[in-house]
């Protein structure tokens, strides 16, 4: 397994059509500990998303450096994996064929194909919908599939972009629930894009709060909360002090950006 | 008891009622089909049309058996199906290769799109006299106006299937290392095979179109050549027997196609 090393990162984009240069993430530093899971939290727009795509080398680094392990990153490779927020399934394939597309794509050394696959469906509980097609599934079950996924890859570090967004309160307090059963298992490093602060603190031991105009990170909030967490943890008064925290510089930024607004 | 007994009774009634449906739809059709041929056989026979101009359902199965007997029917038949697999084949083996590269490089799409679109949209039979003029009155130019007619909606539509392959899949697919290569195979080409069979769909008719049109215009043999004898000459009889084996014909090439479509879309919800 291994940690994460940003530093001074800044990710620009070309605005489509144009010549202007757009900076969606400016001086990111940010180092993740092995084992350790971080949540990245921050209105829409603060570039959390960016950020966590360029962990996984699907994004140009302007300038600074993102390490797994010592080793720069320049590209997607087999020591990360990525759970996307929805519809990434590929709808032609089964359960079963989605969750081998990443052994196959990475020409996976480590066994059968399908065997593997297997045993990270029963992990995250679709056992029976193996041989299910995408549509035929649930928004959270296909989740799972996306979960299953990644992990069927045995990455060191677990990236997911806002995994739970597209699902319903109530399926997404289980699958955060899931998620923390299935990685208390391997404790796998992971970095977590949500704007969901209840499902941040329940989930990490660190959540890192973006501000936008452009992306830079505004405090690192260490979660010291005891594991393994059950859903009562919710009511207590720790995690309310948390909550509120998290709140106030939330609400900071939407100020913000409501002032930015008016002055357009 | 008793009600478990009263449900049964009504769930075999709901069952008759269901059963019911279906085939009154196929009776009504059937019975407008049956009045159809009833009115056509008979109206000659009252003096209501001419049945020089008509024919009659009778004369034509009569026709029938004897196209098939002492027409040469087997000849022409094969003379336009090898046209038609000739001009398709070649349109298939031209137009997805060139489909996928309008669909995945946007320099190539600057540069043909515009008369794509244009000879997409413009009837290709409006180049029959040329080819002609070009290839002759045998095989080849049908092979030819064949070709063009099947290729654009191919093109077309391979582009298109290429062009909708959904983004998401594709950064899925990096995500996990995949190759460009991969990425073609593993995404591209499932993601627009429905498109791409939907163009082969429209093809089917442009081409059985093409052949048709080319034989009536000009030729010495084929179904197209057969229909325009018998038009100058009157025998509506045996000329309805060729256009019915014709519409048979593209009609059961589309049914075959659509089949492989609905195949291909199982896992895309409609």
């Amino acid at each position: 397994m291994a940690g994460i090393e940003i530093r001074n990162l800044r990710i620009e984009y070309r605005i489509p059509n144009g010549e202007e240069l757009f900076t969606a993430v400016n001086d990111v530093s940010l180092s993740v500990r092995e084992g350790e899971f971080v949540s990245i939290v921050g209105s829409s727009g603060c570039g959390k998303s960016t950020l966590l795509l360029s962990v996984a080398g699907l994004v140009k680094v302007a300038r600074g450096s993102i390490a797994i392990d010592e080793r720069i990153v320049t590209g997607p490779g087999p020591d990360r994996a990525v759970v996307f927020q929805d519809a990434s399934l590929l709808p032609w394939r089964t359960v079963l064929g989605n969750v081998r597309f990443g052994l196959e794509m990475q020409r996976w050394t480590g066994g059968d194909y399908t065997e593997r696959a297997m045993s990270m469906i029963r992990l995250v509980g679709l056992g029976r919908f193996a041989d299910y097609h995408p549509h035929q599934l649930s928004g959270g079950m296909r989740q799972r599939a996306n979960i299953a996924r990644a992990l069927a890859v045995d990455p060191e570090v677990l990236l997911m972009d806002e995994p739970f967004g597209a699902l319903d309160a109530q399926t997404r307090e289980i699958m955060g629930e899931e998620l923390l059963r299935i990685w208390e298992k391997n404790k796998k490093t992971a970095l977590f894009v949500t704007h969901d602060i209840d499902e941040a603190i329940f989930l990490s031991d660190k959540i890192v709060v973006m501000g936008r105009n452009p992306g830079h990170i505004k405090e690192v909030i260490e979660v010291d909360l005891p594991r393994p967490r059950k859903p009562e943890i919710l009511d207590t008064p720790r995690f309310t002090e948390f909550r509120r925290r998290l709140r106030a510089h939330l609400a900071a930024d939407m100020a913000g950006m409501h002032l930015v607004e008016e002055v357009a | 008891m008793g009600m478990a007994v009263t449900s049964i009774r009504d769930a075999s009634r709901r069952n008759v009622l269901q059963g019911w449906y279906p085939k009154r739809s196929s009776m009504v059709s059937f019975l407008s089909v049956a009045a159809f041929f009833i009115l056509w056989q008979v109206a000659p026979e009252l003096g209501w049309v001419n049945g020089r101009f008509t024919s009659q359902p009778s004369q034509v199965f009569l026709a029938g058996i004897d196209v098939v007997l002492h027409d040469n029917f087997f000849y022409h038949a094969r003379i336009s199906l090898t046209e038609l697999a000739l001009g398709f084949a070649l349109a298939l083996a031209v137009s997805i290769p060139l489909g996928v590269l309008l669909g995945t490089s946007q320099t190539a799409r600057y540069l043909i799109d515009p008369p794509l679109m244009a000879l997409y949209i413009a009837p290709t039979l409006v180049l029959l006299p040329i080819l002609v003029v070009w290839l002759g009155i045998g095989m080849a130019s049908k092979v030819a106006i064949v070709f063009l007619g099947a290729l654009f909606p191919i093109v077309v539509n391979t582009m298109a299937g290429m062009r909708e392959v959904d983004s998401k899949l594709i950064r899925a697919a990096r995500s996990f290392g995949a190759s460009k290569f991969d990425i073609f195979i593993q995404i591209l080409i499932p993601g627009s095979l429905p498109s791409i069979l939907t163009g082969i769909r429209l093809a089917v008719g442009r081409a059985v179109l093409g052949v048709v049109v080319g034989e009536l215009f000009v030729s010495q043999a084929g179904i197209g050549h057969q229909l325009n004898t018998y038009g100058s000459s009157m025998r509506i009889d045996r000329l309805l027997v060729y256009a019915l084996v014709v519409s048979a014909f593209g009609y059961a090439l589309t049914a075959a196609v659509r089949a492989i479509e609905a195949h291909v879309r199982t896992w895309r919800p409609e």
